[in-house]
């Protein structure tokens, strides 16, 4: 403990011996916790193998369609009940708190999704255990930075190591995590934050080698990419496209389907999990994450034919979207990946059907294409696409077609969901703030650091005779009129309003600010929301606005003052 | 260094609240223990430069801080000079006469440039105020000749007719010099309001010594800052 507390006071005095710079020490930070995330994928890969050991004895009985639901409802009363957490797949959870509580997350964050999760994909729920992973890897990064009393900054890089730790070491995927996080999590592109991320996905990548061997997760035969290919991408790039909206809109109608019915939030995550399990009956191959079926999919010797595969495709929706959308605990991604790779087979057993032999590669380059664009047109993020598909395939030769496959398949996906998968909810309630915008700097300043408090303040039983000599003395156009009685404030007086009466010598004793002070004025609570606080200002035309918090009158807030501190404080967040 | 945070907030010319959130956040090389900041002189400074964010020490001037016209009238009057039995018959002999006896001028070619300046605005419009008194003053301020304000109080030897408003002759002169339009009316304004007291004009028409008279203004202006909120 002793040790500890010494070690705290190092790190808290680090800026001054290093020049005021906390890079070194965030390289090192990163090091530990992408170690730590890479042992947490590694427990959730395990985990994972031990539910579905567990779960398997049982798949031959007939009631074992009930298996998924009973999962599903296992992890929701874990996590509604016992850790307390809502459901959901993680990664919204992660970017709203580092863009709005500086990357704070709660310690049992860090294995709640893991149990949940496994509960549910270990069942036969069709989910993935990446987006749990994720959430657990950002919340150790938290809470390193917490004990160890880094600033928001820091703990901010630490979130983002933890993440890219975990993606790294759940795919052995080095770059994919560095380039998710930061495309995704992080959405800054600065080298403060990539250096310490990098590390991590080397820290955690390197410990999920060493523990679980180099593997990589879906090898395939070699493949001859050819120009057929790369154009044949494109066409590629709107199925996946349309699956894309296809699985959104699921998701989100089985979402709102499931909110209708009256039950416990258990109840529905185990009717969900059911209807799965009755899925998996006639189509077993889309329950669970599904990873068996990609590797058969990308080795090209997947069965079936054309009509197989598109009503496998369906399926993996439906599942997924029952599982995830009734209240079952996981990510979007592994079931991504599948649909992908669906999409991409049916899409060439379609042209191949037609044309013969036009495309001269195997089958399980285009699964491999499918599940590149599937990605990025569901995360809107068609780096992580490519980096992740060329890292878990091994299929560097592919780049060509991939890169266009995801380009384009974002951009589709783009049109008609303008908002990706995880940060639709983000924007709709208003705290997607990513750095470096409008909408953070707003965020960061409260309606506190901006009142002007050198207001006068007049009684309203004062005489417009002794108005005028607060005038004279004052620099102000703005007079708050308080009741001398309570001590609250009644209204306003704006000099523009009564310049005509000023000099009229024969108001002077005979007028009371009460009856000039204009009474129903618009104030701000000194809580409110700042972007909501200058509409109300934009609507109203006005340029300043009296603080009024439990109806003492607090100060001004003016749109002059908020010019000086925002620039100020636009100036901090874009320089490094 | 150490320094109070409301202290540094003043240094950063911002609110204690926003410099509590930029260490919260990281934003800014300082480290906070309790109430106070502790920081690298030097680090800051670099880092203040490289966010084109002003940092000042306290104790520094702050640059392109706006003068404040605190002068008092006695300080004026009292640079200015008091000077009795003024001579001339006429507007511009007493005016000549006033601008030959204003203290602080440097050389005769100063006091020429006030006399013409003096007379150019008499001519435009009396600066006779009524009740025996005038205030004559240049209009525009004296070019680098005049540092500091000053007020010269000449009590004439004759009343004059200045065409005052009230038409009463002149008897008292207010000379009126000043570095800045600010502190014109600044002094202008305290000097009207010593006018309005029947009390001034009694004393003003005692003539009193030097001393004397600086001293009732004093009183005056005394109960100017403190009567009005």
């Amino acid at each position: 403990m002793a040790a500890y507390s010494k070690f705290k006071r190092w790190v808290g005095a680090s800026p001054q011996w290093l020049g005021g710079d906390d890079r070194l020490l965030l390289i090192a930070f990163g090091a530990l916790v992408g170690s730590c995330c890479g042992v947490a994928a590694v427990v959730l890969n395990a985990g994972l193998h031990a539910m579905e050991g567990l779960f398997a004895g049982y798949r031959s009985f007939w009631w074992a369609f009930l298996l998924p639901g009973i999962g599903a409802a296992l992890s929701s009363v874990f996590l509604e009940k016992i850790i307390r957490e809502g459901a959901g797949h993680g990664v919204p959870e992660v970017v709203y708190s580092v863009s709005r509580h500086g990357g704070l997350l709660r310690m049992r964050s860090m294995f709640s999704r893991l149990v949940s999760s496994s509960l549910t994909i270990g069942s036969g729920g069709s989910a993935g255990p990446e987006a749990p992973v994720v959430m657990s890897g950002s919340a150790i990064g938290s809470n390193i930075a917490r004990m160890f009393s880094l600033n928001e900054r820091q703990r901010i890089a630490l979130v983002g190591c933890g993440s890219a730790g975990a993606v790294a070491g759940i795919f052995n995927a080095p770059i994919a995590g560095l380039v998710f996080t930061i495309e995704v999590i992080v959405g800054e592109w600065t080298a403060r934050h990539v250096v310490p991320i990098a590390v991590a996905s080397v820290a955690g990548a390197q410990i999920s080698r060493l523990l679980q061997g180099n593997q990589i997760p879906f090898t395939h035969l070699h493949f001859d990419v050819a120009i057929s290919t790369t154009i044949a991408a494109g066409g590629l790039a709107i199925v996946t496209a349309a699956a894309c909206i296809m699985l959104t809109r699921a998701l989100r109608q089985s979402h709102h389907l499931s909110g209708k019915v009256p039950l416990p939030l258990w109840g529905r995550a185990a009717i969900g999990g059911c209807l799965v399990g009755i899925i998996g009956i006639f189509l077993p191959q889309v329950l669970g994450e599904g990873y068996h079926v990609i590797q058969k999919m990308v080795e090209g010797s997947f069965p079936g034919g054309f009509a197989l595969v598109l009503i496998l495709l369906l399926a993996k929706i439906a599942a997924t979207s029952l599982t995830l959308g009734w209240g079952g605990s996981g990510g979007i991604f592994a079931p991504c990946l599948v649909v992908g790779s669906f999409s991409g087979l049916m899409y060439y057993r379609g042209i191949d059907a037609l044309l013969p032999g036009i495309l001269q590669v195997n089958e399980g380059c285009f699964a491999l294409l499918g599940m590149a664009g599937m990605i990025s047109g569901m995360l809107q993020a068609p780096l992580t696409a490519i980096f992740l598909i060329v890292e878990i395939t091994g299929g560097y030769e592919t780049i060509l077609p991939l890169i266009l496959v995801s380009v384009i398949s974002t951009t589709i996906c783009h049109i008609f969901e303008p908002a990706s998968f995880y940060f639709r909810d983000l924007i709709e309630k208003g705290h997607y703030l990513r750095p470096r915008t409008d909408a953070r700097v707003l965020a960061d300043l409260q309606i506190s650091e901006l009142i002007e408090k050198d207001c006068i303040t007049v009684p309203k039983n004062m005489s417009m005779g002794d108005f005028v000599k607060v005038v004279q003395q004052s620099r102000r156009n703005y007079f708050p009129v308080l009741d001398e009685a309570t001590g609250e404030f009644a209204g306003m007086i704006h000099l523009d309003d009564i310049r005509p009466y000023l000099l009229d010598t024969l108001l002077h004793d005979t007028v009371f600010l009460e009856q000039i002070m204009s009474a129903g004025v618009e104030t701000v609570d000194i809580d409110d929301d700042l972007a909501e606080v200058l509409d109300r200002m934009d609507d109203t035309g006005s340029f300043s606005m009296p603080v009024v918090t439990n109806r003492r009158f607090v100060g001004m807030l003016s749109k002059a003052t908020l010019l000086d501190k925002y620039r100020k404080e636009l100036m901090l967040q874009t320089t490094d | 260094m150490e320094v109070p945070l409301f202290e540094f907030a003043e240094c950063m010319n911002t609110d204690p609240g926003t410099v509590e959130r930029w260490i919260r956040q990281g934003r800014i090389p300082v480290k906070r223990k309790g109430d106070s900041c502790i920081f690298n002189r030097e680090v800051l400074e670099k880092w203040a430069a490289a966010h084109n964010i002003r940092f000042v020490m306290p104790g520094k001037a702050r640059p392109g801080e706006p003068e404040i016209a605190s002068d008092s009238l006695v300080a004026a009057m009292a640079s200015g000079g008091v000077h009795y039995d003024v001579p001339g018959r006429s507007v511009s002999e007493v005016l000549r006469a006033a601008a030959d006896r204003l203290e602080g001028l440097p050389d005769r070619e100063s006091r020429d440039i006030l006399y013409e300046k003096l007379i150019d605005r008499e001519q435009m419009m009396s600066t006779g105020i009524g009740k025996g008194v005038a205030v004559p003053h240049p209009r525009t301020p004296l070019q680098d000749k005049a540092v500091d304000a000053r007020i010269g109080v000449c009590f004439l030897e004759t009343p004059v007719d200045f065409r005052a408003v009230d038409k009463k002759p002149v008897d008292v002169l207010f000379v009126l010099v000043t570095p800045s339009a600010r502190q014109h009316l600044h002094l202008l304004s305290r000097i009207s309001f010593c006018l309005r007291e029947d009390a001034f004009l009694r004393i003003l028409n005692q003539r009193p010594d030097r001393e004397r008279f600086l001293k009732a203004v004093a009183e005056f202006e005394n109960r100017l800052d403190q009567g009005v909120p």
